[in-house]
């Protein structure tokens, strides 16, 4: 069995749903990070909603694992799902473009126009000069994150690495892709969710907030049966031991309760109150399963995600009791 | 140490080879052609810049405007991947077999036909919409091969398509896959143009890698796929090797969105783990496959990364930037470019940069100027870089006899 990956911090941001009172925290926590940071504009400004809450979710992921940044080390490396976050950005771009010719196309706005920015923002702001990858999956980019920092940190490739996703939910192309059979329109609004991940054998980092126990994905047909079965093996966990289920998808699938039975895993499903949040929707599903499973009663959650373009995937949490 | 991961397929669509024949690539970088020319794709009669390295639609058989190109491309580059590798499609075990995408743009395209439809007042298209997700080639490919393992799409600018062989690399040598099909894709389209063109990172004319008068990079486009195995099963179905990929590393500048590390630390400290995961020594290098776009700061830096990572071999090595002949390709870029160190370790030649015409003393090596080169390649280096402070390196070995 491979070792437990660690979760030594959580970090969550979201304006989703929020009111006047959570929006004014949200922004009072952003300006107190860039304070400490000492950002002084010398690295650009935050120019959209989606930089805020990534920045800030890595830095509480970080803080309440006990790292002190700017860290200026390739010891950590960052893992961050993204996709639709940066749609709404593009799609005004391109309008100024059409709207005033070459004069329209912003310098400050264009680098925001690609996936990786938003990685990059944190790695700049942190000074993270680890391994630093963007993958994008949709609704799955947050779990393809979390998958492959743990194929790096079980590998020892990183010994440290920030994982998650973040996404900014904006109607217009959801709804269209949706139309085109793309996925369902989500919850307006931005959020993030990154954890800090180690392997045991690493350097002392304190923070324990549970342990990833197994990771799969699967595309195609049965995609999220193969998946759940793939993510116990590599658990090596027995269907029963299974004590919650946590589907981070907009609708809780009758096929995918089929497959659960008919694998034999018998926990009770609950959908993620966050399913809405795309590329962050995964994470957000293991961060409330952590939360559930740090009581002890339960047993090791499994969470489930799938896209309606690359397939499904899987993850076994426990909290650490 | 863990089992090689070896090569056993290549496909390439380019501006050089649009109908994706491999050897009319090699024969045409060799020679120093070039595929830089007039836009076509969309009018830049409003800009300053006029020049790119364009596939003609008409070539990948795309009639209308209504198909996303980069699918296209990278569809043809990764059914000749297979085809190369003498591997058909769902004829192996799907749940042991994955693909890895590099795209920066993916399809872009379609959003801009969706938004210039709204500008014009027009009935939008949603369908076309259908092919603008980035990881909508992924899983393209996924369908189309019987891939099911995994479908992943990296974004880590121009250096997705290095990530994304480094990963599908990682991926075997984990034990994850037996079978992975990786590289990059992008097309050019109106938005990143006018992007680099704000940021007046572009030539007016030509590409001149690492020469004092260089002026700036010309976009490209262009897919290249390379299937990937375990060398014991490569061996076991008689598959022949083209060369093997020992080691990948991605490192951060944490600089600046937009430009490199003036010294690049990024970029030097990824290619020294690329060559540390690899088990080879710097001085082991017989080529390196340069980003060098033609920016000044990017090649000035690179120069400097190189002579930290190698030392006094620096000077000795070959080392050449494509860039002259294919413009930028994105996320292809650096899956095209670890084509052209597989076949320059097959063919014992380096392609030159071209159009390197006044050496520049803050850019002192072998650049292999403008003309192909003779020489055994064993062991090669892949460089890459991109927005964000995104730096990646591939290390690659021939195979003996």
């Amino acid at each position: 069995m491979s070792p437990p990956v660690r979760v030594s911090g959580i970090g969550i941001a979201r304006t989703d749903g929020a009111g006047a009172e959570e929006t004014a925290g949200v922004a009072r926590r952003l300006s107190a990070v860039l304070a400490a940071l000492s950002w002084h504009g010398t690295h650009g400004r935050l120019v959209h909603p989606i930089e805020e809450m990534a920045l800030l979710a890595a830095h509480d992921a970080l803080r309440r694992a006990g790292v002190r940044t700017p860290l200026g080390g390739e010891d950590i490396g960052v893992a961050l799902g993204l996709e639709e976050g940066i749609d709404g950005i593009k799609a005004q771009y391109y309008r100024d473009i059409l709207r005033d010719g070459p004069l329209g196309a912003s310098p400050i706005v264009f680098p925001l126009t690609t996936p990786n920015t938003i990685a990059a923002r944190i790695s700049i702001a942190l000074d993270l000069r680890g391994e630093n990858l963007t993958l994008c999956a949709g609704t799955l980019s947050g779990a393809h994150a979390l998958g492959l920092a743990m194929e790096m940190l079980r590998a020892g490739r990183m010994p440290v690495m920030l994982a998650g996703g973040a996404t900014s939910v904006q109607g217009e192309f959801l709804d269209a892709l949706s139309v085109a059979g793309g996925p369902e329109g989500g919850s307006p609004g931005c959020g993030a969710c990154l954890f800090l991940l180690r392997f045991p054998a690493s350097a002392a980092i304190r923070g324990e907030a549970g342990r990833l126990l197994g990771y799969a994905q699967a595309v195609g047909r049965d995609d999220v049966r193969a998946a759940i079965q793939a993510c116990l093996q590599d658990a090596e966990l027995a269907p029963a031991q299974v004590g919650s289920v946590h589907v981070a998808a907009a609708h809780e699938s009758r096929s995918l309760v089929a497959s659960l039975r008919g694998l034999g895993v018998g926990a009770p499903v609950v959908r993620s109150p966050s399913a809405g949040l795309h590329s962050a929707s995964f994470p957000l599903a293991v961060a409330e399963a952590l939360g559930q499973a740090a009581d002890g009663s339960r047993g090791p959650a499994l969470v489930v995600g799938s896209d309606c373009l690359v397939g499904a995937a899987a993850a076994i949490v426990h909290g650490d009791e | 140490m863990t089992e090689g991961v070896v090569v056993t397929g290549l496909g390439v669509v380019s501006p050089l080879n649009p109908e994706g024949d491999l050897e009319r690539f090699w024969a045409s970088l060799c020679a120093g052609e070039t595929g830089i020319g007039e836009v076509r794709s969309f009018d830049t009669s409003r800009y300053a810049y006029h020049v790119a390295a364009e596939i003609r639609r008409a070539h990948l058989g795309l009639s209308g405007a209504t198909e996303e190109p980069a699918r296209r491309m990278a569809e043809v580059a990764c059914a000749r991947a297979l085809t190369h590798a003498k591997i058909a499609p769902f004829a192996f075990d799907p749940r042991r077999a994955g693909i890895v995408v590099g795209t920066v743009l993916g399809g872009t395209g379609a959003g801009e036909q969706y938004l210039r439809a709204e500008r014009r007042d027009r009935e939008r298209d949603a369908t076309t919409l259908a092919q603008y997700p980035l990881r909508g080639v992924a899983a393209l490919l996924a369908r189309q091969t019987g891939c099911a393992g995994c479908a992943l799409t990296v974004s880590t600018a121009c250096a997705s398509g290095t990530d994304a062989i480094g990963l599908a690399y990682r991926r075997i040598t984990s034990g994850g896959a037996d079978l992975m099909v990786a590289g990059g894709v992008d097309a050019i389209c109106e938005l990143s143009f006018s992007g680099f063109a704000a940021l007046k990172a572009l030539t007016a004319d030509r590409v001149r890698p690492f020469s004092r008068n260089r002026t700036g990079l010309a976009l490209g486009e262009g897919a290249a796929f390379l299937v990937m195995e375990p060398a014991h099963a490569a061996g076991r179905r008689g598959a022949s090797a083209l060369g093997e990929i020992v080691g990948y590393a991605s490192r951060a500048d944490a600089v600046h969105l937009t430009a490199p590390h003036r010294e690049g630390r990024g970029l030097a400290a990824a290619a020294t783990a690329a060559l540390r995961d690899g088990g080879c020594r710097p001085n082991a290098i017989d080529y390196v496959s340069a980003h060098g776009t033609g920016t000044p700061y990017n090649d000035a830096m690179e120069t400097i990364a190189l002579k930290t990572v190698l030392g006094e071999h620096a000077h000795r090595v070959a080392i050449s930037s494509i860039k002259g002949a294919l413009g930028h390709a994105f996320g292809a870029a650096g899956a095209i470019e670890a084509v052209t160190c597989l076949l320059a370790m097959r063919d014992g030649i380096v392609p030159p940069t071209i159009n390197l015409e006044e050496p520049d003393p803050a850019c002192d090596l072998d650049f292999v100027p403008n003309r192909a080169r003779r020489t055994t390649v064993r062991v090669a280096l892949s460089l890459s870089a991109g927005f964000g402070g995104q730096n990646a390196a591939l290390a690659m070995r021939a195979r003996a006899a």
